[in-house]
């Protein structure tokens, strides 16, 4: 087997707060092969998108290293490329100019840039929307602009944190498979953080669960299913037995973190009377 | 009132929808006003001099040669003042914004001095740059120092935090992200900020024109109502007011306010 691309090794995170130290990510460790198409997935607030801003090298640990091809990184790394949840296309600029962004920071001459812009936004599913603003396109529209701009840079790992949170079920499927698609055509490294357990059956090749604050990793689970694949296996039931079985593991920590979620509510429904 | 509204904004452009029409009317109503009282000879002599006396003003200020020159002068202290009080307004905006600890330490006395009638520090200016331009674009960098450096740090603060995320992971160097993402995120509070600057500048520097000068509109404008020459100084009046409004509507343009969604 390969050696791994991306080593997480004994990552540990805390944030302060009023009542002390919190553990946010709680010795982590996990790795990432070449080609591989990885999923962290967990309930909310079991830090999963800590883990996103330290490998992307946004956030700094207290404990642990990080290191991709065996070196280790500290703060944003050339061969990482992230996609956020939220809307992060650049309102100012057009599709073509949102694209060449990272390699107009390369200081790459402007028409090999609009060149190789112009090949992702087709990849995406863009092509004749070059030299719109991201205000004339739709929220799905704009989260495959923010996807080209982070292939356009062309990471060895490409990591993503919900990216399709925030968009309509149909949409999110659609996009799933065109996400899926391209990993498949460009053999791309993928990390993909996410909450929805049909999304990270249908593209991944082994899902990361996480437990509930602090966040460590549950178990980690290798799903065999065919390649290539579409958002058609959402029907076999090889896909629901996977479903079934991430969901056991998860299904816990995810009462665990609404029972808090409640506890909490209560409290400072209690403070306020 | 919905359906009104719609018709309105259809029909804008329209030489005789009802907005043009109103404004159209109380246009012409000041100047029917205007003219009657002129006539009326309830005023003394020039006062409220005639449509007729204003308009040959204006076109003999507009056919003078010495109206330019003092229009320059007047514009190029503006357009200094602007540059220098904008320049330093615009990095202490960006500074204040980009540091939580700056903006706690001196935030506090920009809201201060920023209401202050800036024409009160004259005198100094004066003093320290002399009765000619260099004291009126003293006063002038002054007055627009201030909205500038508060507008920018309020829009520096605005700033889609996500977007200052995405430049960082793409690992852009300071002078990137400033250029690349800072200053065009803020666009609209940069311009907002010139454009109130702008105004100020405006006042600051046409006031200390009026105070003590040698040369200007300001000084112009003064001179002509000193030597009771009212339809000079209503026509002066009138081109100033028409420059301002065009140089505003200029600023807006070259933000694209407006233009560009989201």
């Amino acid at each position: 087997m390969a050696d791994p691309i991306l080593v997480v090794d004994d990552i540990v995170v805390s944030f302060d707060t009023t009542e002390g130290p919190i553990a946010a990510v709680d010795h982590v460790t996990f790795d990432v092969r070449p080609g591989e198409f990885l999923s962290v997935i967990g309930p909310s607030g079991c830090g999963k998108s800590t883990v996103f801003n330290v490998i992307g090298g946004l956030l700094s640990h207290s404990h642990g290293i990080v290191s991709v091809s065996g070196e280790a990184i500290n703060g944003p790394h050339k061969s990482i490329g992230m996609v956020f949840q939220e809307e992060s296309t650049f309102p100012w600029r057009t599709v073509i100019d949102n694209v060449a962004f990272p390699l107009e920071l390369n200081g790459l001459p402007r028409r090999e840039r609009n060149e190789r812009a112009k090949h992702f936004i087709a990849m995406v599913g863009l092509a004749g929307f070059e030299n719109r603003y991201p205000g004339e396109l739709s929220g799905g529209m704009r989260q495959r602009v923010s996807l080209a701009r982070t292939l356009a840079s062309e990471p060895k790992i490409l990591l993503m944190d919900e990216p399709f949170a925030a968009l309509d079920e149909q949409t999110r499927l659609l996009l799933g498979d065109k996400v899926l698609q391209i990993q498949q055509q460009l053999h791309q490294t993928t990390l993909l953080i996410t909450h929805n357990i049909t999304e990270a059956v249908q593209m991944s090749d082994r899902i990361l669960v996480m437990t509930y604050r602090p966040g460590r990793v549950k178990r980690i689970v290798e799903i065999h299913l065919p390649r290539p694949r579409s958002s058609d296996i959402v029907s076999s039931d090889a896909f629901g037995h996977y479903v079934a079985e991430v969901w056991s593991d998860l299904r816990e920590e995810a009462s665990r973190g609404m029972e808090d979620a409640e506890r909490h509510a209560l409290g400072t429904a209690g403070e306020a009377s | 009132m919905a359906a009104t509204g719609q018709l309105t904004r259809k029909a804008a452009g329209v030489p005789f929808d009802p907005v043009t029409m109103l404004r159209v009317a109380i246009v012409a109503a000041t100047l029917i006003v205007w003219e009657a009282l002129s006539r009326s000879g309830w005023f003394y002599r020039d006062v409220i001099p005639s449509l007729w006396s204003i308009a040959k003003a204006v076109y003999a200020l507009l056919t003078q040669g010495t109206f330019y020159f003092d229009l320059g002068v007047t514009a190029a202290e503006i357009g200094a003042a602007l540059l220098i009080g904008g320049g330093l307004g615009l990095v202490a905006g960006i500074l204040l914004g980009g540091s939580r600890f700056l903006s706690q330490a001196y935030e506090t006395y920009l809201y201060y001095l920023g209401p202050t009638p800036k024409i009160i520090f004259f005198p100094v200016m004066i003093m320290w740059f002399g009765v000619g331009p260099e004291s009126k674009v003293a006063l002038g960098a002054l007055s627009c120092f201030f909205p500038v450096a508060l507008s920018v740090a309020a829009g520096m603060r605005q700033i889609d935090k996500v977007l200052i995320r995405v430049g960082r992971s793409f690992r852009a160097r300071p002078w990137q992200m400033i250029v690349k993402i800072y200053l065009p995120a803020m666009r609209h509070p940069i311009v907002n900020g010139i454009r109130l600057g702008f105004g100020v500048a405006l006042i600051g520097t046409l006031l200390a024109e009026t105070k003590l000068s040698n040369m200007g509109i300001g000084f112009r404008i003064i001179n002509a109502y000193s030597t009771f020459d009212i339809p000079r100084m209503y026509a002066m009046l009138i081109v100033l007011f028409v420059l301002a409004i065009a140089v505003n509507a200029l600023i807006g343009r070259l933000g694209g306010l407006g233009a560009v969604k989201r």
